[in-house]
Order: structure tokens, then sequence, then C-alpha cells
């Protein structure tokens, strides 16, 4: 046989899920196992308050997931995980599995029916599994990545000091600062300091 | 080198069983050949194995590692069909593997220029069967080892020689752009292949090879049967054309001095000419530091280089290699053994104009998971820069720009943006290659299909 076995295949395995610019959709309904409904509701409480006292260290170390839900519904029979990555959700999977939010799936999601465990080979495939791609997913900020989001957020806090200082203000009123305040470039900053 | 065992293997690896192309450290200087092989008859293709057999190494160095030569061979998905290996056992194989090099094209950034509708023949054809390959200290000793290879493949009337390219270290010891390399290896549990950085753990050995756990606490993925996957790994080889005029060129034009042209560089690659690394030298060159192999890897980044004002996040060398670096995910998953090898003829010293010569590197990269090393790097680490902050920047070497790229170096006050980034290089060709242990290059060979 001379033909190249799976030339004609993606390069990829096709992940389902849909994309905008650079975020994805990444939702999977699971089965709850008979009688660990309640056990799971406390696994999420605790995450949640977690979260609550401000710790934000697992968001920071996968630093791809704009934003994620657990829902129990259908009368404590299913779980709906939902979440939005940069890139594709898989990309990380295996990095992740090495970290705390590897044992944080683990938590949940072993209350759920045939979940293999995070570290195992064939995590993957059963994700997929369970994946309904959503039909319509859109972004309002389709070309920033959470690393992009965060730090355009602290360029903007530290920019806004900048504006509330008197030390600025006196530098606008310089004179020999009329060249750099009459660039076009300077002028877009000023647009944005201005309200 | 540092080749010797002087660690307690935690596992015992059957490193008689492995090909010295697999952890074997390249020898300094070095130099060899590769051959690419096309297999007409399965028959053939079995009996020159059986009589390459002989001459294929395993194992690390002997007392003296510098002073013999070894060959390897490879085998791509399609070498193995040619040579009759059963439909299950080939399906058994991963699917970047499965599917070859060209066919991954667009995941690992071999676009444009670097299309596999523009390799050189007869890379991304199906005629790419073997890849067998020598490395030598010198010219005798690898004449030697060639002469074995020859007797194997020219008494064979179905398996043709289709392709070869030597490769030998130039006399400055540095890469065509004019770089010490080969400095960086990972060290591997169990191997005795010690690392060359001393702060860093060394990795399961089943990252590197097949049949042991790796960093995931899992075994590699097998091809079927057992006997034909332990010991074995898989190779990326790539013939990459190094573009020297255009990078002296960009240098020359966006500096202002030498000693500026000197700095630019560094920050692009992460190391100075003779190897120091900028987060241990930032100013300047220090030949001692980068002629020293106790120092010249022994580095991390985030306690005194985190920011990257000594090495840019985005530098060659440390985007490839993130060390302890605060990036997205964990950089213990993504190693590879890299062994870059020298052909073409040097660009004189100070010529500004491309002389028409084709020159750059063979590069071999190594592992045991094509999809979470060698591609993972290539489409997370070289050719975008979200895992270190900067989304849609490229590695200023080796990432395949289009002219708008732009690549930024932290410095205080405000960081040096690069912008409309050349190419300097292009990927020629390459194949997605498995490299057997010595007892499955026998089964191969002695296939009865």
């Amino acid at each position: 046989m001379a033909a190249m076995g799976g030339a004609t295949q993606s390069a990829q395995p096709e992940r389902p899920g849909r994309t905008d610019g650079v975020a994805g959709e990444f939702t999977v309904f699971c089965r709850i196992k008979p009688g660990h409904a309640d056990e799971l509701r406390e696994v999420l409480d605790e995450l949640m308050d977690a979260m609550g006292t401000g710790d934000r260290a697992a968001l920071r170390q996968i630093g791809t997931l704009h934003d994620a839900r657990h829902v129990i519904f259908d009368n404590d029979t299913q779980l709906l995980f939902a979440s939005v990555f940069d890139g594709s959700w898989d990309t990380y999977i295996d990095d992740f599995a090495t970290t705390v939010v590897g044992e944080r799936f683990d938590r949940v999601f072993s209350h759920t029916e045939g979940f293999p465990g995070v570290k195992d080979p064939n995590v993957k495939e059963w994700f997929v599994a369970q994946q309904e791609p959503a039909l319509v997913f859109v972004s309002s900020y389709p070309d920033l990545t959470v690393k992009q989001i965060w730090k355009d957020q602290r360029v903007n806090e530290a920019f806004q000091a900048v504006l509330d200082s008197s030390e600025f203000q006196a530098a606008l009123e310089n004179p020999a600062n009329k060249e750099l305040l009459a660039s076009p470039a300077f002028q877009k900053l000023l647009d944005q300091a201005a309200g | 080198m540092s080749a010797e065992a002087t660690d307690v293997p935690s596992v015992s690896l059957e490193i008689d069983d492995i090909q010295s192309g697999a952890l074997r450290p390249r020898p300094s200087p070095y130099v060899g050949k590769f051959f690419v092989l096309r297999v007409d008859d399965r028959r053939d293709g079995r009996a020159m194995l059986r009589r390459l057999l002989p001459a294929v190494d395993g194992g690390l160095a002997g007392a003296d590692p510098d002073h013999d030569a070894w060959a390897s061979v490879a085998v791509t998905h399609q070498g193995l069909r040619a040579l009759g290996v059963p439909r299950d056992s080939l399906d058994s194989f991963p699917l970047p593997f499965r599917q070859g090099m060209a066919a991954r094209a667009e995941l690992i950034g071999d676009v444009g220029e670097s299309d596999p509708a523009r390799w050189e023949p007869p890379f991304g054809t199906s005629d790419v069967h073997l890849v067998v390959s020598a490395l030598s200290p010198d010219a005798a000793r690898l004449e030697k080892a060639l002469e074995r290879v020859r007797t194997a493949y020219q008494e064979t009337s179905g398996v043709e020689v289709i392709w070869q390219q030597d490769i030998r270290q130039l006399p400055t010891g540095r890469t065509t752009l004019g770089f010490r390399d080969g400095i960086s290896h990972p060290g591997i549990e169990g191997s005795g292949v010690l690392g060359t950085n001393p702060q860093e753990a060394p990795l399961k050995a089943g990252e590197f090879i097949l049949g042991y756990p790796d960093e995931t606490g899992n075994l590699p993925p097998m091809p079927q049967p057992d006997v034909l996957g332990r010991n074995g790994t898989y190779l990326a080889v790539r013939k990459i054309h190094t573009k020297v005029a255009a990078w002296r060129q960009y240098l020359t034009k966006n500096t202002s001095s030498p000693e500026e042209e000197a700095l630019l560089a560094a920050k692009m690659i992460g190391r100075w000419p003779s190897g120091a690394p900028l987060t241990l030298s930032p100013d300047h060159d220090d030949a001692e530091l980068g002629n020293d192999p106790r120092r010249n890897n022994d580095f991390l980044y985030r306690e005194n280089d985190d920011r990257g004002f000594r090495c840019p996040a985005g530098a060659h060398i440390r985007r490839v290699n993130p060390r302890d670096a605060d990036i997205i995910g964990a950089a213990r998953l993504h190693h590879i053994i890299r062994r870059g090898t020298t052909y073409g003829p040097p660009l004189p010293e100070g010529v500004l104009e491309d002389d028409g010569a084709d020159r750059g590197l063979i590069g071999v990269f190594i592992g045991a998971h094509l999809d979470r090393q060698f591609e993972f790097i290539k489409s997370e680490w070289v050719n975008d820069g979200n895992f270190i902050g900067y989304s849609g920047e490229k590695d200023p070497v080796a990432g395949h720009h289009d002219g708008t790229g732009s690549v930024t170096i932290p410095q205080r006050p405000i960081r040096r943006r690069l912008q409309d980034m050349p190419s300097f290089v292009v990927t020629r060709g390459g194949e997605y290659c498995f490299l057997p242990g010595l007892r499955a290059l026998r089964w191969l060979s002695e296939l009865d299909t």
C-alpha cells in the first residue's frame, strides 16, 4: 500500500465545541452516580467557599480558563460543566492533571458515571463522550486571551493611578512636553484618559 | 559530556537494548551522515535490516565516550508498512506518527515557505521509509561505521538510498547562526544520562523511552506487539535551512553598534555566542562561562529573572525550555532531547549578502510522546506566545514569521518591541520516525509476512 494512512485526516483529532476568536466553549453533561448528588453538592460547596475566600490560585495556575460553572439538574441525576477556554480545552489537560486543578477535577467527576480519573490516558476521550457542543457560542472579546485580559487590567489600573497623580497634571501643563502631547499615539492615550 | 552512570537507578532501563541514537549525547566535535532509504521489496528490506543489525549500536558510551562512532536506524510509519508489519500493529501507533510530519504541518507551523508542498524531495512523500544516521567524533571512525552501513544496503536490490546529507560541527564549534549549541540535555531517571542542569530533577524514563512510566505516572502509549514497542522512541527529524544573511541584515538594520548587535542577537537567542546564558551573564559574553559545561546550563529563571529582564521570556532557549519560569502548564511534560547537527558551508564572517548556499541544521527531536512533546512545543511555545503572556508572538529565531510578527524584549523604562519580523529558518523537509529497540529491530528483520 503506497498511500499514507492518515494523510487525509485533519491534523488534530476533531474536538467538538464551538470557538469564537481565541476562545472555545467546552460543555459536558455527566450522569451522577446514584445516591452521590449530596456528596457532590458538598464538594462543589467547598470549591465555591474556597473561591469566596479569595483562593483563585487554581485559576491563575490554569491561565486559560475564562469562566466555568457546575450545575446539578434533572432531579439530582445530572451534572453540567460549562466552561470557556483559550484555545482548545484539551491542550493543557495533561498539565492540569499534575496540579491542584487535577485534584479538583477528580473530586468532582469521581461522583459521575464512568469517570476514569483525570490522570487516565483515556480521560480526553471520556470527556468528549460526555460533551454536547453548543449551538451558539459568542464572545464579546474574541481577540483577548485570559492572560491578555489580566495584563490589560493591570495596565489600566496603573494608567488610572498615573492620571490621579499631581505630577502627571503638571507634566501635561509643562511646555517641554508639548510635542509628545501632540503626537497621534499620545492623543489616543489622552482620548482614553478623558473619560 | 556527562553520560556515565553515577546516579542510582530507580527503574531499571534495558539500556543496551535502546539504540545509542536515542540517549547518547552528541560528541563535540562531531561528524556524521543521514540517509533516507526506500524499501521497494519487503523481503529485501528485512534482509537489509538483518545485515544492518550488527552495525547498529545500543546503550551508552564505553569508558571513553568520545572515541567511537555509532549508527542508528529509524523507521517511518510508511516504512513499517513497506517492511510488511501487520495492519493491527500499524494501527496501534499514535495518530501523529501514523499521519507523518507533513500531514501535521499546519499544527506545527510548517506553513508558507516551510509548507510541505515546497519541501525537498523525498520529504513529504510516501517514499521515506528508513532514516539511517551515523555520528562520530572524527571522520576516520565515521567512515568505519558508514562502511558497515553501506555494505548492508549495497548488497540489497530492493532497497534504495534516495537522500543523504553530510553533517559536521563547524570549526568554530557553533551553529550557522554563530552560537554554541547542544548545551542543554535533560536528565533521565535510571539511564545514567545526567542532565546538564544540576538544579533540575531527572525526568521519568517514560518521557523518552517506551515501556517505562512517564511523568504522568502512566506508561506511554505502546504500539503492539510489545516486542516492537519496548525500548523504542520517536524522532522528529527535520532539515532546517537557516537564512544567515537575513539574520545578520536584520541585526545590523535594527542596531547602531557591534555591541548593540551582539546584545540584540543574544536577547533573541537567550545565550551569547559562546553559550553563556543571559540569565547568568546579562550584559556581555563570558567565554569562560560559555565553555564550562558545569556552569553553562546551571540556572533557573524564577528567582532571579522572573520578568525576563536578563533573558526575555520570548527568547529561543527560554521558550523551548522554560525551566521553572512562570508559564501556563507544566514544563516537565514538554521536554525533548534535541540533537542539532550542522550542514552546509558557513557564511563567512561579516558577509551580509546571501550567497545562495544551502546551510542549516538537521534537527533530531526525541521523545516518547510526539503530541505532547515535539508538537506541543512547536504549536504552543515556538509559534505562539500566550503561555508567557505574549499572545500571538513567536520564537524570534525558530518561529515561522510572515514579516508582520512582533517580539517583546523586556527592559526598563519601556520594553523594546521588534516589529515586522522576517523568518530566519525554513523547513526543507522532515518526518516522524520510530526508533525501535534492538530486539524490535531484529523482530522487524525476521517478519514473515
